[in-house]
C-alpha cells in the first residue's frame, strides 16, 4: 500500500491543481495577478532528491506526459520540461537533505526553471505574444513568491514522511 | 555517486528531447483529431476531475450563498422592479414568435441559422497554467458533442470546442491566443458591420473584433454577437460590448475592442450548442464522421 501511496499522491495533486484549485482561485483580482501552481512538480523533485535521481525523472516524464494530455494544448512540452527539470534538481547531496533551506531553495530553484522554460517554449511556439516586464509582476513574481512559501511549508513533514514511512519500504 | 550525465540516462534525455520535438510537430499539424491514447487518458482522468469538481463547486457555492444573503433585500426590490417590465416584454415577444413562425411557414423555410439544440455540462477543469485558455467538460462524443459547437453561459458565448474524446471535451475560450480562433461576428448599432472575434488584446485584456470595414459607423456600447456566416456556430449568441474603436495597424479596416458579456474567470455550469442548420462545406465531413 505504502509503494502506492507516493504515485497516488503526485496524481492527486495533478488533478487538484487542474480542478479544486481553480475552482477557487477564480475571483476577481486575476487582471492585476495571479499565480500558477506547482504543488505536483515540488513532489516530483522531493522524490528525486530522497529517492535518487532515476526515480524524479521517472516521475518527472510520466506526469509531464499527463499533464501534457490532459491540460496542455502542444503534446511534448511538459513531458520533456518536468523530466529535465526533474533530473537536474534531483540534488541528493548530504548538504541538502539535512538543511530544510537548502531544500526550499531547490525547490524554488525548480519552479523558476521551469516557469522560464515554459515561457521561451510559449513565445517560441507563438502561443503567447506578452513580453517579460508586463509578466514579471502579474505572473512570475507571485508564482515564485507563493510556491516558495509553500515549498518552505511542506518540506519539513516530507522529508519526515520519506525518512520514516516510505523508508521502511524502499531499504529492502 | 554517478557522474551528472551518465550514459543511459543522458540517451533517456536524449530520446526525450526528439520525442519533443516530434510531438510538437505532431500536434502542431492542422486539423487534428484526438488519438485513441488521449482520449483513454482524458477520459479516465475525467472520471476523477469530475469526482473531485463536484463536491468543490458545492462548497464553492455554500460560501457564495452565505455572502449573497446580505444583498437578497437590495436585490429583491430592483428585480420586483424589472418583473413589471418583464411581463410586458414578454407578451409582446410571444406575439412576434407567432408572427415570425406564421410567416416562416409562409416562405416555407426549414430552418434558421439561430435554431440549434442545446446540451448541458458541467466544467471539470481548467489547464492550471494559464499559457492557453482551456476548460475540460464532462461531455463527449457520446452525449453527441462534435468539434467546433457554440459553448455559453447564461450572459453569452464562451468558446468553441476544440477537442473531443468519448466523455469529454476540452473547449477553448474566446481569449485564447491561437491563430486559428476565429468566430465571425456581428455588431448591431447604427449601422451593421461583420468581422471576426480574434483572440485578445494583451495590453487591456478586451477581446479584439477585428476586418471591420472602414465606412461603417461602429460606436462604444453596439452590441457584438455571433453572426451564424461561419458555417459553425447559431446566430444570435451575445458576445460582449464595445468599448473602443480604432483602426488597424495598416489604416485598411477597424478593430474594437469588446468586453466579454460572459466572464470566463468563474464557469461552473455551460451549455454547448448543437447548429440545425446545416454549415457550408463541413457538411460531408460530418456525415462521414457518422458511418
Amino acid at each position: 500500500m505504502s509503494r502506492l501511496l507516493l504515485p497516488l499522491t503526485i496524481f492527486i495533486l495533478f488533478i487538484i491543481e487542474g480542478t479544486v484549485f481553480q475552482i477557487f482561485s477564480g475571483s476577481s483580482h486575476q487582471d492585476t495577478w495571479y499565480f500558477i501552481p506547482y504543488f505536483m512538480l515540488m513532489l516530483v523533485i522531493l522524490t528525486g532528491i530522497f529517492r535518487g535521481r532515476s526515480h524524479g525523472l521517472f516521475y518527472g516524464i510520466f506526469f509531464g506526459l499527463l499533464y501534457d494530455i490532459v491540460y496542455g494544448s502542444v503534446l511534448g512540452i511538459y513531458t520533456f520540461g518536468m523530466g529535465l527539470t526533474a533530473y537536474i534538481f534531483s540534488i541528493s547531496a548530504a548538504s541538502v537533505k539535512r538543511s530544510l533551506r537548502m531544500l526550499t531553495v531547490v525547490i524554488l530553484g525548480a519552479v523558476i526553471a521551469l516557469e522560464y522554460y515554459l515561457y521561451g517554449m510559449m513565445s517560441l511556439l507563438g502561443m503567447t505574444g506578452e513580453g517579460h516586464g508586463g509578466l514579471f509582476l502579474t505572473r512570475f513574481l507571485p508564482t515564485f513568491i507563493i510556491n516558495g512559501i509553500v515549498a518552505a511549508l511542506i518540506v519539513s513533514p516530507v522529508r519526515y514522511w520519506f525518512y520514516t514511512v516510505d523508508g521502511r519500504d524502499d531499504g529492502r | 555517486m554517478n557522474p551528472f550525465f551518465s550514459n543511459r540516462r543522458l540517451i533517456v534525455l536524449l530520446v526525450c528531447l526528439i520525442f519533443l520535438v516530434g510531438l510538437i510537430g505532431y500536434s502542431l499539424s492542422e486539423q487534428r483529431t484526438l488519438s485513441w491514447p488521449e482520449q483513454f487518458v482524458q477520459d479516465s482522468v475525467g472520471v476523477v476531475q469530475s469526482a473531485f469538481s463536484r463536491p468543490a463547486y458545492w462548497v464553492s457555492s455554500s460560501l457564495d450563498a452565505v455572502g449573497d444573503i446580505r444583498d437578497v433585500y437590495r436585490e429583491n426590490q430592483v428585480l420586483k422592479a424589472q418583473l413589471e417590465e418583464h411581463a410586458s416584454v414578454l407578451v409582446e415577444r410571444n406575439q412576434l414568435e407567432e408572427r415570425n413562425a406564421e410567416l416562416e411557414e409562409a416562405l416555407e423555410l426549414e430552418s434558421d441559422l439561430s435554431d440549434y439544440t442545446s446540451h448541458h455540462a458541467m466544467v471539470i477543469q481548467r489547464s492550471p497554467d494559464r499559457w492557453n485558455e482551456r476548460i475540460g467538460l464532462n461531455v463527449g462524443a457520446q452525449d453527441g458533442i462534435s468539434e467546433d459547437m457554440a459553448v455559453v453561459t447564461s450572459a453569452g458565448l464562451v468558446g468553441k470546442i476544440r477537442e473531443v474524446s468519448q466523455f469529454t471535451s476540452t473547449v477553448q475560450l474566446l481569449s485564447d491566443q491561437d491563430a486559428a480562433n476565429r468566430i465571425s461576428a456581428r455588431s448591431d448599432g447604427e449601422d451593421t458591420a461583420f468581422g471576426f472575434m480574434e483572440g485578445i488584446d494583451e495590453e487591456s485584456g478586451y477581446l479584439r473584433f477585428t476586418k471591420i470595414d472602414m465606412e461603417l459607423e461602429v460606436e462604444e456600447g453596439d452590441i457584438v454577437s455571433t453572426s451564424g456566416l461561419g458555417g459553425i456556430f447559431p446566430s444570435g449568441i451575445t458576445i460582449g460590448e464595445i468599448v473602443s474603436v480604432q483602426s488597424d495597424e495598416y489604416g485598411l479596416s477597424q478593430t474594437a475592442l469588446v468586453e466579454p458579456a460572459a466572464a470566463s474567470h468563474q464557469l461552473d455550469y455551460v451549455t454547448v450548442l448543437d447548429r440545425e442548420a446545416p454549415g457550408g462545406d463541413d457538411n460531408s465531413e460530418e456525415e462521414e464522421e457518422e458511418e
